[in-house]
């Protein structure tokens, strides 16, 4: 048991990158607390936008169901919801821990039984599936105890079942990837798992959007909301059918105070313990041994003929500088978490936008809010909305703002080398702006096909967009560069758990958002929309820029790792 | 020709000197191996020879060049093999090497002989293709030899080259490291290989918690102990010496 809690300990550290016990008598310095109460606040405005999201749905749900007296079918909805949710997302989390390094190696060396493994790696995943499942479940309980006041049992019933719901279909997940892991063997590769699970996480993000665009889309009909979402025909009533847990969790939580309740719940606890626990005792022999070899790699080699041609054709000089651009973009696009957080961005956006627009057609065109935007856009607006949005496309792929900590493990060899830090430094920020320049593309392109904006129009747009891409580019390498993320483990903290890239996202989106609101306050016309918020933003980038080499080669020459 | 002059460094976030007023004067032609135990400096002392660190006083010369003064002179002069192989694992060796070779300026047809040349002897040339994430730890450090060959410096210096490379590739890089000396090159390495030590270096030197403990010969450090034992010996001893001086 003892090594069991001690390797639950060691993959929630891993997994969550939680930092370990302070050293006695040390305290954390004013940028440490800093850091981590902007990193509570970014965690709580993401939790806070899909809350929001789903407080709407539920309400509007509510309303819709109440007059029938089918309230208690938002909690069914809700454990559906909760059941899918956590089956796509504990499908994919357990898919890319599946094996974390080498480090899983080291421990099938030990004396550790299978079942403490592959156990202890089931609850790292199963802990943010459980809040998350909390998360969700809670809006329900506050919405419906607020308007129907069931009892504290309604609670207690509650909170047990949101974390009982996740645990099946966990199970489930490593029911089908131990097997699939076992067999595959080129799906026995981190590289692969971290390409599909990217392309599915992508598509089902897609699918999510969609459905929950399909509700939002219909919020002010009750009828379509009961029919689709709460109706015995519909997809989540066919669902919880033919789910047990999620009708136990409906059966518990609406008659909480009953002896069906308590029997609902006790159903419940043995039908989603069971599944773990079959998992861990069954398969977990086979879970150790899929490990063993996992990340083999086989050379291609060359004959001496071919080596000698491959060195003949391969081996061309080029600039030193084009030669260090280059590396950022293969270092960058070849590693599949920060492609798919980075550059990808460019075109997942759009795509995510267009499902938004093609399932919310209808709704887009009757809203009254949205014949104003189409007579703005009309009305010579349609440059400063593109720059706009192509700005914030070309700022977003987190490029620039993470660059520096991103190439930490390098930066000992690199500062060997004869290079001028700025030289180096620059060679990021060149790889930022040919993707700023895309972004801005794209950006402005999708909004000239979607308003159908003339040539004047487009080419502010982009000078707009490509200046204030430019200019966040240029902020988010000097805040990199004062604070970079020097040490971590996995390559997804110098992105993804990287202050940096939050504040460059949000500073982005404030920015847009301040510009958009003086334009429309100031009624600020075509020409003054390029001179503002196209070449202003240049000019100061380009001071930006003047003042960049003498900080660069300060801030590299402190940075120990 | 390398020379440190009182260099003392003392990381950010630690009170201890890492390196405590070094001093050390290393010639061209010369093998030089600079031991000590784990955390005694050495790689400490390597990244502020090639500039990776920041000294907090003293200096680095390469050439004669100051490295505080005038960095990218010294570095063009430096070859560095570093202790941690684990870099740039998305990209392929070749990609490598042509951005070494484009960084330090080597024509196409002097990177294309180097390459065939130092890749051939370490046993990578057949495998140039592949990327280096797909490589064994001993295969990155060939890698990382070749690339910093691949200017033909006057300075080579390496951190614990011999660790992960199999006895061939070892006696290879070995029989680089006698050849480029006996062109009249510097080769400075450090190592916990004493037999390596022993019978490759003309001179060396021993870094015990961030101070030089002795400089000279092999021959010169068994007349100071008093000793005909083997260099692990002398230097066990030494280290062990310094412990106690320290308690």
């Amino acid at each position: 048991m003892k090594v069991f809690l001690s390797l639950c300990a060691l993959y929630l550290r891993s997994f969550y990158n939680l930092p370990g016990k302070r050293a006695p008598g040390t305290k954390p310095g004013a940028k440490e607390l800093l850091k981590e109460a902007g990193l509570l606040l970014v965690a709580l405005l993401a939790v806070a936008n899909v809350g929001f999201i789903f407080v709407m749905l539920n309400l509007a749900l509510y309303d819709a169901l109440a007059p029938a007296g089918m309230q208690g079918m938002i909690i069914l909805n809700t454990a559906v919801v909760v059941t899918a949710l956590t089956l796509i997302l504990g499908f994919l989390t357990a898919l890319s821990t599946y094996f974390l390094s080498d480090m899983e190696l080291q421990l099938l060396s030990m004396p550790i039984k299978p079942r403490a493994l592959l156990g202890a790696k089931f609850v790292a995943v199963y802990a943010s599936e459980a809040a998350f499942s909390l998360g969700l479940m809670a809006v329900t309980m506050v919405i419906f105890g607020i308007k129907e006041a069931p009892g504290p049992l309604f609670y207690l019933w509650g909170i047990l079942a949101s974390l009982l719901l996740p645990l099946p279909v966990l199970a489930l997940s490593y029911l089908v990837q131990i097997p699939l892991l076992s067999l595959a063997r080129f799906l026995r590769n981190k590289q692969a798992i971290l390409v599909i699970g990217g392309i599915l996480g992508v598509v089902l993000a897609v699918g999510f959007n969609l459905y929950f665009q399909s509700g939002m889309a219909h919020q002010a009909d009750p009828e379509w909301l009961a029919k689709n979402f709460a109706g015995p025909d519909s997809l989540i009533a066919r669902l919880g059918q033919v789910y047990p847990p999620a009708q136990y969790a409906w059966r518990a939580m609406t008659a909480p105070a009953s002896a069906s309740g308590a029997a609902a719940i006790l159903a419940m606890a043995i039908a989603c313990l069971a599944g773990p626990a079959l998992v861990v005792a069954l398969m977990s022999g086979m879970y150790a041994k899929s490990l063993i070899g996992f990340n083999e790699s086989h050379l291609k080699k060359l004959d001496a003929g071919d080596a000698r041609s491959f060195i003949g054709r391969r081996m061309r000089s080029s600039s030193a500088f084009l030669s260090m651009v280059k590396r950022e973009i293969r270092l960058m696009n070849r590693e599949p978490i920060y492609l798919l957080n980075g550059p990808l961005i460019i075109v997942l956006m759009p795509v995510i936008f267009a499902v938004m627009i093609i399932v919310q057609r209808d709704a887009f065109l009757s809203d009254p809010d949205m014949a104003g935007i189409m007579a703005l856009l009309d009305s010579g607006r349609g440059a400063l909305v593109a720059g706009l949005l192509g700005g914030f496309l070309g700022s977003g792929t987190s490029i620039a703002c993470t660059s520096v900590s991103r190439d930490a493990k390098a930066l000992p060899f690199i500062k060997s080398l004869p290079v001028r830090p700025a030289d180096y430094l620059l060679a990021k920020l060149a790889h930022a702006l040919i993707f700023g320049a895309a972004g801005s593309a794209v950006g402005v392109g999708c909004l000239a096909y979607l308003a159908k904006l003339g040539p004047a129009d487009i080419a502010i747009g982009f000078l707009v967009a490509f200046g204030l891409s430019s200019l966040l580019n240029m902020g988010g390498l000097w805040l990199d560069t004062a604070s970079p993320r020097l040490r971590w483990d996995s390559p997804m903290a110098a992105l993804k758990q990287n202050p940096n890239s939050v504040i460059a996202i949000l500073g982005s989106m404030g920015l847009m958002g301040l510009l958009g609101y003086l334009s429309f306050t100031l009624g600020l016309g075509r020409a003054e929309v390029a001179l503002w918020m196209g070449l202003a933003p240049l000019a100061l980038f380009g001071l930006l820029y003047a003042a960049f080499p003498r900080f660069a080669a300060r801030r590299l020459a402190a940075m120990e790792t | 020709m390398i020379e440190l002059e009182g260099i003392s460094k003392t990381y950010a976030k630690s009170a201890v000197k890492a390196v405590d007023g070094l001093s050390l004067k290393v010639d061209n032609g010369e093998i030089f191996g600079f031991l000590g135990p784990n955390g005694a400096g050495k790689t400490t002392t390597i990244k502020l020879l090639t500039g990776v660190l920041r000294a907090d006083s003293g200096s680095a010369k390469v050439d004669g060049i100051d490295m505080a003064a005038s960095p990218l002179e010294a570095k063009r002069r430096i070859g560095y093999v570093t202790d941690n192989p684990e870099i740039f694992a998305r990209l392929k060796a070749a990609e490598y090497l042509n951005f070494v070779a484009d960084v330090y300026g080597v024509d196409s047809a002097t990177r294309q002989e180097r390459i065939g040349k130092y890749a051939g002897l370490l046993g990578i040339k057949d495998v140039l293709n592949a990327s280096i994430g797909s490589y064994s730890h001993g295969m990155k450090q060939k890698l990382l030899v070749t690339g910093s060959l691949i200017h033909d410096p006057e300075n080579w210096i390496l951190d614990e080259p011999m660790v992960g490379l199999d006895p061939k590739s070892a006696f290879s890089l070995k029989e680089i490291m006698r050849e480029r000396a006996a062109s009249g090159k510097l080769v400075f390495f450090s190592t916990h290989v004493m037999e390596v030590a022993e019978k490759l270096c003309d001179r060396l030197a021993i870094i015990n918690k961030g101070k030089i403990v002795f400089t000279g010969t092999l021959a010169e450090l068994k007349a100071r102990e008093g000793s005909d034992e083997s260099l692990e010996s002398i230097f066990l001893e030494l280290v062990d010496d310094g412990e106690e001086a320290a308690s």
